[in-house]
């Protein structure tokens, strides 16, 4: 009884599109979070009868033939890139993105790790780093008798000292840029890994080669939109039941089919 | 005398059949770019007997494709489509060519639109799309006219056949098509928009409860049927 197994494959699809939506309204609040989005694409076909055979010796040939279908299965979970609102906080290390790109990150591991979340911090060394604590790349160290630092839409981090009128420059930001935004890889933390699908990370200035510019006192908000999430839910699981139904109905079929002698 | 088991047979392996395609309808209830189908029973004469009647039995011979346009959602991606009309975008896969309703495209690590498994897309003139990695916003016209800072660069392919009902299902939302492609007439292109697949759970619902019962009427008259034979035998043994 193959519909039985098309009906489960259908629940796996929805329980799994519910699953994407709950991590969805988790990170409702999650600074420069991107809704993911479950898309579904049709399983193979069993091939009954060929579209376009000979059904007849004066060479009729059958305008449509029978394919069954199998089922569902997940295609893809991907990102919807879009730009969250930008939250005013105050902060003079807190920076949004607006437009493309990704700041770069030294992880622990050693490797690479992308994020938009601008909440920046300091630490006892004056060196900027994420909020987990991980260095901002390229390197910039703010010396403790700076004060109010100012940062650009391109990057570029002015302080004032103590003895100074004018504003020093200490360091500029750049940002990375991806072809393929989708085919980054989460790994948690609001961070990201490039991947063979996303392409390589084209470092560059902001304001430039498509990458967008940072705002200085402003997060990132998630661009999440519950309205959106809830009316995907009551699709989901309406689907979920639906899907329910076909195997209820599948059942019935069968314990009547065992009921004959 | 034996025909009627095999007749009611023949009807009870279709609604199986058919049972099979409602569920794999209601399973791609949200599945981009679906397309419901659904299977048409044909009467097959099997045999003739001496008296001139006829035994019909039947088959599930022709599978068709509802052709309507499925309901469209705005999702505001760059690069998701949804065609207005009868057209399919075009796609390459290592297999050949396949239309496709399924619109939700993304860029690949070389640059080229991509389907959401990962085919290269094609334009109009039948060639990979390339959108330039620092592009920044991209704008697709209705005629699938694709332009960068109001440059155009490319178009999006959209295709149409002849006969819709030769193309042949493949997974991954596909079809093959036999014949050959030509460009479509009546079909826009909307971006930033998907279309969700066209299966309507009330009718799919109604369609299960029939064929339900209507297995259910086929196992009934197998029970009598065998209930029959059952007496035929009993009482003949007993005047022997």
């Amino acid at each position: 009884m193959i519909a039985l197994k098309i009906a489960a494959t259908g629940m796996l699809a929805q329980q799994m599109r519910v699953e994407v939506i709950a991590n969805n309204l988790a990170n409702m609040n999650t600074t420069a979070y991107n809704p993911r989005r479950a898309e579904f694409t049709d399983l193979h076909y069993q091939q009954i009868q060929r579209a376009g055979t000979i059904s007849a010796a004066d060479g009729s040939i059958l305008p449509a033939g029978v394919q069954l279908g199998m089922g569902v299965k997940p295609s893809a979970i991907s990102m919807d890139v879009a730009q969250g609102a930008l939250k005013q906080t105050g902060g003079e290390l807190d920076l949004a993105i607006e437009g493309a790109g990704y700041l770069e990150v030294a992880l622990p591991s050693g490797g690479t790790g992308y994020t938009r979340d601008g909440a920046l911090k300091l630490t006892g060394d004056g060196q900027i780093v994420t909020s987990a604590g991980y260095p901002v790349m390229p390197d910039i160290t703010v010396p403790d008798d700076a004060r109010d630092l100012s940062i650009n839409a391109d990057g570029e981090i002015y302080a004032y000292f103590q003895d100074q009128i004018d504003a020093q420059f200490i360091g500029q930001l750049t940002l990375a840029g991806f072809t393929n935004e989708k085919g980054l890889e989460a790994i948690g933390g609001n961070l990201y890994r490039e991947t063979a699908a996303s392409g390589t990370a084209r470092v560059g200035e902001a304001g430039k080669d498509g990458l967008g510019q940072f705002r200085q006192g402003y997060l990132e908000q998630s661009s999440v939109d519950p309205v959106r999430e809830l009316t995907e839910l009551i699709e989901a699981q309406r689907g979920y039941e639906l899907n329910a139904k076909v195997i209820t109905a599948a059942d019935q079929m069968l314990s009547a089919t065992t009921q004959i002698r | 005398m034996e025909t009627t088991g095999y007749i009611a047979l023949t009807r009870q392996s279709g609604l199986l059949k058919e049972l099979q395609v409602v569920a794999n309808n209601i399973a791609n209830i949200s599945t981009t770019g679906f397309r419901r189908e659904g299977v048409v029973f044909a009467e097959e004469v099997r045999a003739l007997n001496a008296e001139g009647g006829g035994i019909a039995m039947t088959s599930a011979r022709v599978r068709f494709t509802d052709a309507d346009t499925g309901s469209t959602t705005q999702t505001g991606g760059m690069f998701d489509f949804a065609i207005d009309g009868p057209g399919f975008f075009m796609v390459e896969t290592p297999a050949g060519e396949r239309l496709t309703r399924a619109g939700s495209f993304s860029t690949n690590a070389e640059g080229d639109l991509v389907s959401m498994t990962g085919y290269r897309v094609l334009d109009s003139g039948g060639s990979p799309i390339f959108i330039p990695p620092d592009a920044g916003k991209v704008g697709v016209a209705q005629d699938g006219t694709i332009s960068i800072g109001g440059r155009p660069i490319a178009q999006i392919g959209i295709f149409e056949v002849e006969n819709p009902q030769m193309l042949l299902r493949e997974d991954g939302v596909l079809f093959r098509f036999e014949a050959e492609a030509n460009p479509a007439e009546n079909s826009r292109v909307m971006q930033g928009f998907l279309e969700g697949s066209n299966v309507n759970a009330v009718t799919e619902i109604a369609r299960l409860i029939e064929v339900q019962r209507a297995y259910e009427l086929g196992q009934n008259l197998l029970d009598s049927e065998d209930e029959r034979i059952r007496s035929s035998i009993r009482t003949l043994g007993r005047i022997v």
